[in-house]
């Protein structure tokens, strides 16, 4: 091997050490999340970057996000009206605004929400979450998230005590500011922890003012006994950005996770769930929709994992590709032994607008009890020719039924989102995509 | 000038022949029923009519009001006035019934050269026409078709069918898989629709539908064909004694 090629596939690692070395000494670190700091690049090292055959990241390629060096972003001013834009009305004194990972008091008004809402920064958390993270980096197999922990130091942790109920819902708006010169990475980490029976409302909500950044987010999410969160992630960064997020979940006893997903795809989109059902009656909703275009990559990476009987979990992914869109899925249900009587459930329907439309779907389940029904199944297609021909029948123009139809597709799962605010957006965002395309 | 006017019409899907020399001519405010075993190629004659793309016609004609219908597009085909009530209705999730019925129903008033009508004037309409077909309310706010029962499904053909008053209506085996209030109520609303300006076709394997919806021509269809044609009377000699007597001589 010639010297610059062993230097080429070894700058990728040293650009990220680089940073974190400058991270660490720059006194944007917090001492209280050193040892988590330390862990994580530790775990970084370990993993590095995937190569093109790593099984995790078959398909998507990385090495575009890997190759690129990265500054860290700082605290930028943004525009305020454009923030208040990106508010959600029924979220106005309920919204928790960051910009580059950074909590912003100014722009955020959580008074709605009355005193048993509790935010505070993750360096301050007590020891319970520390060594939550800690052990999560243990095993983490995601070098992203490996990453996020690396240069944690302004994540947020909402904390709800037992039985507190929180009827709306709490908007988190994450916004990126990217950089005029070079590229720049933020990691938002949100940790969430429910007491025995409360109820959480949560949007979080991605988005960019310029291009050129990679947010590398990282939400977990521990509830416990009968506790229940109603999640949706929405997904509408700069078409030229680099969005990882991983949302890891752990459910206790008759506990309960509904997360929805809108997303509309960037240079490399990728949503990697790893969602633990550790106790009797837990229950987990998964939902994804994407509408992609142009070159816009979306990729899901799914582990669920039901670690006891009597648990439920269903997942239904639809996606939207047009142009040369990619979309992928890999995706699969561990079943525990000993996790009798679960009921898992898993569709993934792609609709495929243009000939050089990429879609790779890997449904899959490893099943190691006895008495579990679980589906699983994947469609691609394109428009339905017979639901075309009975829209025909009823007058409709060949161009007015295909719009209805691609529209209808992804404004099925659309409308299933509890915030009316949320699916009014995502109508805006992605189905506008669409029309826009085929006006 | 008669309505529809089919002549030694031959079509089929692929390479396989399955309707093999029709003639038929339907007038305005004519009701007619075609009756046949399974198999006999009765809905492809429906779909053919409606302009389904993947059916072929390889020989004959059909003229509607003096138009070549082969030569029009199955939309130009319902603007002009084709109603095709479906066998089986497509569900399709994510499109709100009412909204669908709004859109179709402006379709044709574009057509017309008249302006469309919006949400809330269509509102009005729609709740007259639910009414007129004995049809719940709460079926306009959900997705088209989808988890309806087998007799919304048909009711819910018989209200686009109301919204959109056409020409000439071919209910394709609307009563199959109904119980009898269902077909009942859905019989109700068909005969409120039919008048003398209009034509109908009822495609049905079963004779117990035209005791609901009288018609004046009966039409026995056997290996693609019109074998034997009569008055409302033949329906019931074919109830009473099977398809067989009037088959066998065409096989």
């Amino acid at each position: 091997m010639s010297e610059s090629a062993v230097k080429k596939t070894e700058a990728p690692e040293t650009a990220v050490l680089e940073l974190h070395k400058k991270f660490l000494e720059g006194g944007q670190a917090k001492a209280s999340l050193r040892a988590i700091n330390q862990a994580g690049i530790e775990r970084f090292k370990l993993l590095k970057f995937p190569h093109k055959k790593h099984e995790m990241y078959t398909f998507v390629n990385t090495n575009e996000l890997a190759g690129t060096s990265f500054e860290l972003a700082t605290d930028s001013p943004v525009d305020t009206a454009w923030v208040q834009s990106q508010v959600y009305p029924s979220c106005k004194n309920s919204v928790a605004v960051f910009v580059n990972g950074a909590f912003q008091e100014n722009l955020s008004d959580l008074s709605g929400l009355g005193d048993t809402f509790k935010m505070q920064c993750l360096s301050e958390a007590d020891d319970e979450v520390k060594q939550t993270l800690l052990d999560c980096l243990e095993d983490e197999n995601d070098v992203f998230a490996a990453i996020n922990s690396a240069f944690v130091h302004h994540g947020a942790l909402i904390d709800i005590p037992a039985k507190a109920v929180f009827e709306s819902p709490v908007q988190l708006l994450y916004i990126s500011t990217g950089s005029a010169s070079t590229p720049a990475t933020s990691h938002p980490r949100l940790v969430v922890r429910l007491g025995e029976t409360a109820e959480l409302k949560m949007i979080v909500a991605y988005a960019g003012t310029r291009e050129n950044y990679f947010v590398n987010a990282v939400n977990d999410f521990i509830i416990k006994d009968g506790a229940g969160v109603n999640y949706t992630q929405v997904q509408k960064d700069d078409a030229e950005s680099w969005h990882c997020s991983k949302t890891r979940v752990q459910l206790h006893r008759d506990a309960r996770f509904y997360g929805r997903n809108g997303s509309s795809g960037s240079r490399l989109t990728r949503h990697h769930y790893e969602m633990r059902l550790k106790e009797e009656g837990a229950e987990l909703h998964l939902s994804g929709a994407s509408v992609l275009a142009n070159q816009d990559q979306v990729h899901n990476f799914i582990r669920i994992h039901h670690e006891a009987p009597h648990c439920n979990s269903d997942q239904l992914f639809k996606n939207v590709i047009d142009d040369k869109g990619r979309s992928s899925i890999d995706g699969t249900v561990i079943v525990n032994k000993g996790a009798q009587l679960t009921n898992s459930d898993q569709l993934i329907n792609n609709l495929m607008l243009s000939d050089e439309a990429h879609s790779d779907n890997k449904p899959n389940l490893m099943i190691f009890a006895d008495d579990v029904k679980c589906t699983h199944g994947t469609t691609v297609g394109q428009i339905n020719e017979d639901q075309l021909f009975y829209l025909k029948t009823r007058g409709l123009s060949s161009e007015l039924a295909k719009s209805l139809l691609t529209t209808s597709f992804v404004s099925s799962l659309i409308q299933t989102i509890p915030f009316p605010d949320v699916v009014a957006d995502l109508n805006d965002i992605l189905l506008k995509k669409l029309e826009a395309k085929h006006a | 000038m008669s309505l529809l006017e089919i002549k030694d019409l031959h079509a089929g899907f692929d390479t396989t022949e399955i309707v093999k020399g029709v003639t038929l001519t339907i007038n305005a405010g004519e009701v007619h029923a075609i009756m046949g075993p399974n198999g006999s190629g009765k809905s492809t004659l429906s779909k053919v009519l409606a302009g389904h793309p993947s059916y072929e016609v390889t020989q004959g004609s059909i003229t509607y009001n003096g138009q070549n219908l082969l030569e029009m597009d199955a939309e130009e085909r319902a603007l002009a006035g084709v109603f095709l009530g479906f066998q089986y209705p497509v569900e399709i999730p994510g499109v709100n019934n009412a909204e669908f019925l709004r859109m179709a129903y402006n379709a044709k008033l574009v057509k017309q050269g008249k302006d469309e009508v919006d949400p809330l004037d269509f509102d009005e309409i729609l709740d007259e026409k639910m009414k007129m077909v004995g049809m719940d309310k709460k079926y306009k706010d959900r997705f088209l078709n989808e988890g309806f029962s087998g007799g919304e499904k048909k009711k819910n053909e018989i209200l686009q069918m109301a919204v959109l008053d056409p020409k000439l209506t071919i209910l394709d085996e609307t009563d199959s898989g109904l119980d009898i209030d269902a077909l009942k109520e859905v019989a109700q609303g068909v005969n409120k629709l039919t008048s003398e300006n209009n034509a109908l076709i009822m495609i049905t394997h079963y004779q117990r539908l035209l005791n609901y919806i009288e018609p004046q021509f009966v039409h026995v269809f056997s290996g693609g064909k019109i074998v034997k044609s009569g008055g409302k009377e033949l329906a019931h000699e074919l109830e009473a004694q099977g398809y067989d007597w009037v088959t066998a001589p065409a096989k």
